[in-house]
């Protein structure tokens, strides 16, 4: 109501029916990150850009890479609201210019949950990128609100790299992929709110065509490759409207939108709901007219839909037209920037005493065996032995991982998140890799109710990565993770990667295996961890660097390299700095004990 | 000596079999459905989701046009290569024998895994050891193989239980060896960096097979 209050004042009379709906998307916390804007502003940020981050990897090549949440839908709908989860952050990759070269999950549930694994694995199976590896964490404190956070990964060439924008008018926009249809009306609002909500039906989830998406993938890459695209956006929350929207918005330019262009695949479509279907599987390119017809041919051959569906004007006015209809005239500025919530200082606490707070074991294997993990050939070190490392085929390379400590976040939201940046390097240095940058999706309950714990782990994510001098290069955020009012624990993924060298990749072999560091945790001490781990993984020593130290899927995963594992597991704090290191020997000035031995089996 | 490499809409191992091949110095190249295959010694069906696997793996891409072409090939007595979907794609076209269901533990199943080389006197599998353990990736969710002839040439078995085939089979042959269907990705084995290079040796085979004939 107090949005609705902000619109009138802004717009200066009442909203119609179109615009309601229209700002009810925009302005939702999904489109329109209005309680952590705020925030995100504060972080040590590089290469950020509209779709998703970008670092160099090596002068050549920009690491293109982003993680993001599909929550919501996969609460109610497990197979396809995870499925279009992996099909949303490709796009998001995609539209950047990058061919998506892995993905990753950080799956927070109460069980194992079959769907979501197999909406996982049916549908980047099917598109031919491999699903390398993330984290599988089970406790009941996620029984109602599972969290489906998927992270991809593209290399491209820093030439085809895209603007996420229009330039100049005169330009035009070509939606093309998949038919327009009912499914995902208000996905975006629906994801904004209590999931005993009215909207938590199945209407609002949206449907996944795998095939449609890998033909998509082929058919922009094509497009970016003939120099056809501008600028581009995919379409996933608040479709058309969002994506036109943010398109013409970050150029400071307007747009003329005719949504009689768009091919349906329902009859009777009226036109708000063609204006914010989620239908997945579509892209956005801006182009000029005369290099539209190429891209409408390029869609064509590649059994996809296209259609020019709106032009680039100087005027910065967005307007929506049906045939000769006006359906909507309002300021693009307004549509594109929501609302701020006030943001909260926090200052933090001493690191409190954490219990053990058990999430459940299981070996991983169960799931990402389901997972394509090697389509491509570039997967140099494959799940349940820490990050995924990848090859970039000529030369070079790259680490990347999903991390997340809600088990200490629960108990204390900031140095929860704080430790998990921390142990996120260390995991980034254990395969011999150079941190580069991290992406991030906060997942929380409701801020409305108790913003303290949100403010927590923002402030937790800026101070570590200032810390470890290690920038913010895209960040999602999924609130509102309730059930009948009941909050998830604060949950912050940290999504990393790194520069690796595949040819100096340590793998395990018959060793000793000592446990190296402190049992607990004392800040103090980080960095001189940080140079152990780097020292030793770069003197050929094989580490793991896990919460658990050693669990049931690292002992499985050495198992299929035909190794026995033979160790006795020191305790720990549940916040520690210590890590497992696999060598004959080792020298170091931390404390070192000999745990056990690994061995052919 | 020529390869071909047919993608179909939904191939996606198609790039990973062309690094294969470039790698033991083949000269290769793609093949969309409406080329031909003339000049082609060896055609590679590769694996991946031709047309989403919707109706059955296989199934809609065995009734492309290039089908034709494909057949065209075998009956010149080309070496033909399926694998995974492209495996699913020529029983598909009757080419070779069986049927290939849906995994009995009802899940896609990715990993390593250990086969043993039944039949060394095909054009693919001159350079191993007959009997020989070899470790290939298999990625599949339709793999199990059901058998409808008695008299087949096996090629690959599985030394486990990975999808619940009759007798373990992975890979089966023509009568003549010239067209092989396998489940098993020797593409992602080429070099050691990827955790194996068993596959390797079924691509030199069948290069140093085709250069011999071509001598």
């Amino acid at each position: 109501m107090r949005y609705l209050n902000i619109l009138k004042g802004k717009l200066g009379r009442d909203p119609d029916f179109v615009e309601l709906h229209a700002f009810a998307v925009m302005w939702s916390e999904h489109c329109g990150y209005s309680h952590t804007a705020g925030y995100i502003r504060r972080l040590p940020k590089q290469g950020h850009h509209g779709n998703a981050g970008v670092v160099d990897l090596d002068g050549d090549f920009g690491l293109v890479f982003k993680v993001e949440s599909h929550n919501h839908p996969s609460a109610v709908e497990p197979y396809n609201g995870a499925a279009t989860g992996v099909g949303g952050i490709i796009r998001d990759v995609l539209a950047m210019g990058a061919r998506p070269s892995a993905i990753l999950d950080s799956l927070h549930m109460n069980s194992v949950i079959g769907g979501i694994i197999e909406g996982i694995a049916d549908y980047g199976n099917s598109i031919g990128v491999p699903t390398v590896g993330g984290e599988l964490r089970l406790s009941e404190l996620y029984q109602h609100n599972p969290l489906v956070n998927v992270m991809a990964v593209g290399v491209a060439p820093h030439g085809n790299i895209l603007p996420s924008k229009a330039s100049k008018p005169g330009q035009v926009m070509v939606v093309f992929g998949g038919a327009t249809g009912r499914d995902g009306i208000h996905g975006a609002s629906f994801a904004s709110e209590d999931l005993t909500g009215d909207k938590a039906s199945k209407l609002s989830i949206q449907v996944g065509d795998p095939f449609a998406e890998k033909m998509l993938i082929e058919a922009f890459l094509r497009m970016n490759e003939e120099g056809l695209i501008d600028g581009a956006q995919d379409l996933g929350a608040g479709g058309v409207l969002s994506a036109t929207v943010e398109l013409v918005a970050r150029g400071g330019l307007g747009a003329v939108v005719h949504l009689e262009r768009l091919p349906l695949r329902e009859s009777n479509m009226k036109p708000w709901e063609i204006l914010i279907s989620e239908s997945q599987e579509r892209m956005a390119v801006v182009t000029t007219k005369d290099r539209a017809e190429r891209i409408i041919e390029i869609a064509k051959d590649h059994l996809l839909t296209a259609a020019v569906v709106a032009e680039v004007k100087a005027d910065p006015t967005y307007r929506v037209f049906y045939g000769d209809k006006k359906i909507m005239e309002v300021p693009v500025q307004l549509l594109a920037n929501a609302p701020e919530e006030p943001v909260s200082d926090y200052v933090p606490k001493d690191m409190p005493d954490f219990r053990k707070v058990d999430f459940k074991v299981v070996d991983a294997h169960t799931v990402f065996e389901q997972y394509d993990y090697m389509v491509g050939t570039d997967t140099v070190i494959p799940p349940g032995l820490g990050p995924a490392v990848m090859r970039v085929k000529g030369d070079g390379g790259y680490s990347l991982l999903t991390h997340s400590r809600a088990d200490l976040a629960v108990q204390d939201s900031y140095w929860g998140t704080f430790i998990a940046v921390l142990e996120s390097v260390r995991k980034t240095l254990s395969v011999g890799a150079k941190p580069l940058a991290v992406t991030n999706c906060v997942n929380y309950g409701d801020p409305d109710a108790d913003p303290t714990d949100l403010a927590a782990m923002m402030k937790a994510l800026e101070d570590a990565c200032r810390f470890a001098n290690i920038p913010v290069a895209s960040g999602n955020a999924s609130l509102y993770n309730t059930y009948g009012g009941r909050a998830i624990p604060p949950t912050l993924v940290i999504g990393m990667v790194g520069r690796a060298d595949p040819k100096k990749i340590v793998r395990p072999k018959p060793s000793n295996v000592y446990a190296i560091g402190w049992p607990d945790f004392d800040v103090e001490r980080e960095r001189r961890l940080w140079e152990v781990i780097e020292y030793l993984s770069a003197k050929g020593a094989f580490v793991l660097a896990a919460s658990s130290l050693v669990n049931v899927t690292h002992v499985k995963a050495l198992r299929r390299l035909g190794l026995k594992l033979n160790v006795d597991v020191p305790r720990t704090e549940p916040a520690h700095q210590m890590v497992i290191v696999f060598a004959d020997s080792v020298k170091t000035d931390v404390p070192v004990e000999k745990i056990g031995v690994l061995k052919w089996m | 000596m020529k390869a071909c490499i047919v993608v179909y809409p939904g191939s996606n191992c198609d790039r990973d079999v062309y690094h294969a091949l470039k790698y033991v110095g083949v000269d290769v190249n793609y093949v969309g459905l409406d080329d031909s295959l003339d000049g082609c010694d060896l055609v590679v069906l590769p694996g991946g989701f031709s047309y989403g696997d919707y109706l059955r793996p296989g199934a809609v891409a065995a009734r492309e046009k290039i089908s034709h072409e494909v057949r065209r090939a075998a009956d010149r007595g080309k070496l033909i290569l399926g694998i995974c979907n492209g495996f699913q794609i020529l029983i598909e076209m009757g080419l070779l024998p069986g049927a290939l269901l849906r995994n009995s533990s009802g899940r896609f199943v990715s990993k390593w895994v250990r086969l043993i080389v039944e039949d060394v006197d095909t054009p693919f599998t001159r350079n191993f050891k007959s009997r020989e353990v070899i470790k290939l990736p298999v990625a599949h969710g339709y793999g199990r193989y059901f058998k409808t002839d008695s008299a087949i040439r096996v090629v690959f078995k599985y030394m486990d239980d990975v999808n619940g085939s009759d007798d373990m089979i992975a890979a089966v042959t023509t009568e003549d060896g010239r067209i092989l269907g396998m489940m098993p990705h020797p593409e992602r084995a080429y070099e050691k960096l990827l955790g194996g290079e068993d596959g390797l040796k079924l691509f030199t085979s069948v290069v140093e097979y085709l250069r011999r004939n071509a001598s």
